[in-house]
């Protein structure tokens, strides 16, 4: 700590503050137009000026300078007035005031300190620019006469997003923010740029002229995507979500937010919602009453025996303690489960038998406080971009150390120093045990591991693993592996990352457990900046898990229960806003199920495939118009209030829920806030928990660890089928599961499913971009549009699978690996 | 005072009204003389033949009776332009502060004060009927 004086007051700050940080720290507030504090210090504004006596009153930008002991300063001189006046008049001098149609008014930096400073004239004249405004993507408008050339765009897409999209281009008073070559944007819009740009030169184009700033209302909310668990915040005005605000202080991320969570609001007041109960009536859907629905649904669901559910893992928590007393108590079936069953086994299978319990080990936070980062897949930035983004600033920053075994390339291989092993898809089990065996044989593991449970059994069963004999098989050398292997057990703290989702089957119970026994090998767990972090793909999934809404003592789990739709066991199928027709493995098999079901039940937002297909539909409420709490990746609980109304002729899913439970002749809690005093009490981790206390703070579930080495079963080598491509699925940036297809901002630049294949194998089929590819496996065939890229390898092919027009399971049937070929259309 | 004094005065006064010029007016046939700082009905102004309005907001952001509806639309150009602009006479006050407000002068408030109407409806003024006439 440093003693200093700020306008005449005695204050201490940290020695590595800045003077604009210090006078933050004490209530002094020093006008700032280029610094934020996610960014490092720039100084191109000279807004800042302060004077500091000891350098003979010179003015000095204060979010440049460190404080330094015994420093004099003043921050409001009637010459530094002066000077900051100056910097504005500058300023304006090329900027067109354009105030009254310039969507950025009422929140605008420049707009803001004109005011306070009232430079109402100007003493200098001067053209004003005439940079050519660009209209040419649908999510950002950059009009570049407004720019102060503060540089925060472009910073903040190389320093978080690390995408590097905007830089400065040419030179002098021609001087403006661009793309290379002055092209036009094409990048991963995640907004990052819009939401830190101090005036109107970037802006959010599906907000444009919707409403001025200050008359929406900022609602705090979560985003509804992915198990990040961003804090969002709405702005809200006559009941419609119109945009989302940027709030530099929200959530461990600052406010950042991906491409989904910051332009994939729209569903939320699509005029495709479902409005009424559908029931189907001589073949047709038609518009029905909820007493007439419910009283159908409750009917069919007393017939005990044949009863199954499926939920969306976009549940809150409370709703699925209700659905699951639902059909516990009062249906008594045990045939429910969510994510396909699969999706989930990493944490409910893998993680249980490593770690005595069903939940990562490590928190995001940890990412920042690592040396070493593992990452399975670089297809975690996809899946998960805003811990992409701490993955970038722990790289970019903190000099962490970051490895990635993949099936192919990606945006993380890309940062300084990455170390990529691209190996071939399927063999990421067999690769971790030889990266365990090699800490074995080299003695870099724990000493106390000997006393972990099933030790003995993991030495003779990693055996047949070594380096060498692995190496083959992943299309990797024994020596890259054993230079991982060294790498990561000879860093102090490391962390491995790994997403799960529908797309990823490969990722189950037994890559859990082969992550796991690396951390137990090396004792990285449980401590700082250590552990195994399973990126859960929504953005309650973590919360169903938790609250037990998956197939436990012997109910049938997420396949299962399609199975047993087919072969009648199952007559009554009740899916709460899963999407099983697109997303999972197989689309045939479950076309025929759900064909054979006798009687369908969805609750959904928006008619989707399956929904179409069912019997009774019931329009159920999003994220933003119910309350609850979602339990993020890493087991933050977060409450959330409803941000708009909702609409009265739709219910929540929880009302759908009570509604059932009391036609079927149960007591249902009074509120959520009961049903999460249950949860409080019962679900480990969550004890002290309640909405009144979330309400103020999220909440870490804790983690208790009782660790045992389990042998994970690794595929053996998978034969490449002579001719054919590895087609392998996964994540869309801009998308997650088929929800974001309703989203509009996803859609406007990802609209369509592709296949992504290598130059190599698109010159050999004489395949060029965007041409009409159709892809056939042993279960069919499928169109898709070709993409070309570098970071796939030869003989492998990437489709993501979110779209139900294009829908991947019609090729894909759950295995890791699908042997596909391509033919051009 | 003699009883008969104020009646012999009234009465003289109103001897002296008669030969005046009547206030009244003998509406609708004799037409009132609105002064030029009078405020009724709006009138957005036009110009190179379109609303000079940028759908900026402030109108009904000032607004203290909230009669005001703007919603922006985006043209052809991507320039602002007010797709909705309606006003609700019934809550009006006719404060002139929307007048004021407006930073590119596309309001004003002209002399038309006959705005009595049979249905509640029509007493909404849409863009349409706002646009000054020339
Ligand atoms: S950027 Fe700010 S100052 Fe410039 S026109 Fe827009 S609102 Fe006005
Ligand atoms: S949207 Fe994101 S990736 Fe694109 S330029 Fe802005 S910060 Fe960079
Ligand atoms: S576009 Fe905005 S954020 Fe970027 S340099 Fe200009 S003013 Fe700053
Ligand atoms: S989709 Fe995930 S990463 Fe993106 S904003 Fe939402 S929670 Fe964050
Ligand atoms: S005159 Fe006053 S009350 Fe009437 S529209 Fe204008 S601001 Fe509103
Ligand atoms: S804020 Fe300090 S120089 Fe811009």
């Amino acid at each position: 700590m440093v003693n200093l004086t700020i306008d005449d007051k005695q204050v201490t700050a940290p020695k590595t503050a800045t003077i604009y940080e210090a006078a933050k720290m004490n209530g002094v507030n020093i006008p700032i137009l280029c610094h934020d504090k996610k960014l490092k210090p720039f100084g191109a504004c000279r807004m800042c000026l302060v004077e500091v006596e000891q350098m003979k009153g010179r003015q000095i930008p204060a979010c440049t300078t460190p404080v330094t002991e015994g420093m004099i300063i003043r921050t409001a001189t009637p010459d530094i007035v002066k000077a900051r006046k100056m910097v504005l008049e500058l300023l304006l001098l090329n900027h067109p005031l354009d105030c009254p149609v310039c969507d950025k008014a009422g929140d605008c930096d420049l707009q803001n300190l004109t005011y306070e400073y009232k430079v109402d004239s100007n003493r200098f004249s001067d053209e004003k620019f005439h940079h050519e405004i660009d209209y040419n993507n649908p999510l950002i408008e950059r009009d570049m006469n407004r720019c102060v050339l503060c540089g925060k765009c472009a910073r903040i897409c190389d320093e978080i997003v690390s995408y590097g999209a905007l830089t400065f281009i040419d030179r002098g008073i021609e001087t403006k923010i661009g793309c290379e070559f002055d092209e036009a944007l094409n990048c991963e819009f995640c907004g990052s740029c819009i939401s830190v740009c101090p005036v109107g030169s970037l802006l959010a184009r599906p907000f444009k002229f919707k409403a001025r700033f200050w008359s929406l209302t900022k609602e705090k909310s979560v985003c509804g995507y992915c198990g990040t668990g961003c804090g969002l915040t709405l702005g809200v005005k006559d009941n419609k979500i119109l945009t989302t605000i940027y709030d530099e202080n929200q959530g461990f991320h600052k406010g950042q937010l991906c491409v989904r969570g910051r332009f994939g609001y729209q569903f939320i007041n699509s005029t495709k919602r479902l409005m009424k109960p559908l029931i189907k009536k001589n073949g047709v859907l038609t518009e029905s009453t909820w007493d007439e629905a419910l009283g159908l649904v409750a009917g069919r669901l007393k017939d005990a025996g044949s009863v199954a559910a499926l939920a969306t893992p976009r549940l809150t928590n409370e709703e699925f303690v209700l659905f699951k007393k639902l059909l516990d108590e009062n249906v008594g079936t045990k045939n429910y489960d969510h994510a396909a069953g699969y999706a989930h086994s990493a944490l409910t299978e893998g993680f249980v038998r490593s770690f005595g319990t069903s939940a990562s080990s490590a928190s995001i936070l940890d990412i920042q406080k690592s040396d070493l980062l593992l990452v399975i897949k670089t297809d975690t930035y996809e899946t998960h971009p805003v811990v992409g983004f701490e993955i970038n600033m722990a790289v970019k920053n903190k000099g962490v150390k970051l490895n990635i075994l993949s099936d192919k390339r990606g945006k993380l291989s890309k940062l300084p120093d990455a170390v990529t092993l691209v190996h071939r898809p399927g063999s990421e089990v067999a690769l971790l045990n030889s990266i365990a065996k090699t800490i074995l044989d080299e003695k870099l593991s724990n000493d106390a591991v000997a006393s972990v449970p099933g030790f003995a059994e993991l030495v003779s069963a990693l055996s047949a693993f070594s380096a060498e004999a692995v190496a083959d098989q992943c299309g990797l050398t024994a020596a890259a592996i054993k230079k991982l292997a060294s790498d990561y057990a000879s860093a102090e703290k490391t962390l491995i990352i790994f997403p799960t989702g529908q797309a990823y089957t490969g990722h189950n119970a037994d890559l859990a457990s082969a992550v796991a026994n690396l951390a137990i090998l090396t004792g990285k767990y449980g401590k700082e900046g250590c552990g195994v972090l399973c990126l859960s793909e929504k953005n309650n999934s973590q919360g169903a898990v938790d609250m037990g809404f998956y197939a436990q003592n012997g109910g049938l789990n997420g396949m299962q229960v399609l199975d047993a739709c087919t072969n009648g066991t199952v007559k009554t199928l009740f899916i709460a806003g899963e999407n099983p027709l697109t997303t999972y493995p197989n689309r045939s098999k479950v076309k025929a199920a759900l064909d054979s079901v006798e009687f369908l039940v969805v609750s959904e937002l928006f008619l989707s495939e399956t929904a179409a297909m069912a019997d009774v539909v019931l329009p159920v409420c999003s994220f933003a118009e119910k309350e609850g709490t979602f339990t993020s990746a890493d087991r933050r609980v977060q409450y959330f209030k409803p941000a708009i109304r909702k609409n009265v002729q739709i219910k929540t899913d929880y009302e759908v829920f009570s509604d059932l439970i009391a036609r079927l002749g149960g007591n249902a809690p009074a509120s959520g806030s009961a049903v999460f005093k249950e949860i409080s009490e019962g679900v480990p981790g969550y004890q002290g928990m309640s909405h009144v206390a979330l309400k103020k703070d999220s909440a870490f579930a804790s983690v208790v660890i009782t660790p045992a080495f389990v042998i994970p079963q690794a595929t053996s080598a998978i034969p490449v089928e002579q001719g054919k491509l590895a087609l392998v699925i996964g994540s869309a940036l801009y998308h997650n599961g088929t929800l974001s297809q309703y989203g509009e901002g996803p859609m406007h630049v990802c609209p369509e499913g592709y296949i992504e294949m290598s130059h190599s194998d698109a010159s050999a089929n004489k395949i060029a971009n965007n041409d009409l590819v159709t892809v056939s496996s042993a279960t069919g065939s499928l169109q898709l549009k070709a993409k070309i890229s570098t970071r796939i390898p030869a003989g492998v092919v990437f489709a993501p699978y979110h779209f139900s027009d294009s829908p991947v399971n019609t090729i894909w049937s759950g295995s890791p690996v699908t042997f596909v070929t391509l033919a051009k259309r | 005072m003699n009883p008969i004094t104020p009646i012999i005065n009234g009465m003289a006064i109103t001897l002296k009204h008669l030969f005046m010029k009547p206030v009244t007016l003998q509406y609708p046939t004799e037409r009132p003389k609105v002064a030029a700082r009078f405020r009724g009905l709006h009138a957005l102004n036009v110009s190179h033949n379109k609303a000079k309005c940028v759908a900026c907001y402030l109108c009904p952001t000032v607004c203290p009776a909230k009669c005001i509806t703007v919603e922006a639309g985006e043209d052809a150009n991507h320039d602002k332009f007010a797709a909705t602009y309606e006003i609700d006479m019934l809550r009006c006050i006719f404060c002139g502060y929307c007048v004021e407000a407006c930073p590119v002068d596309a309001i004003r408030m002209t002399g038309e004060f006959e705005l009595a109407n049979y249905r509640r409806e029509d007493f909404v003024y849409s863009k349409d009927r706002l646009l000054e006439k020339k």
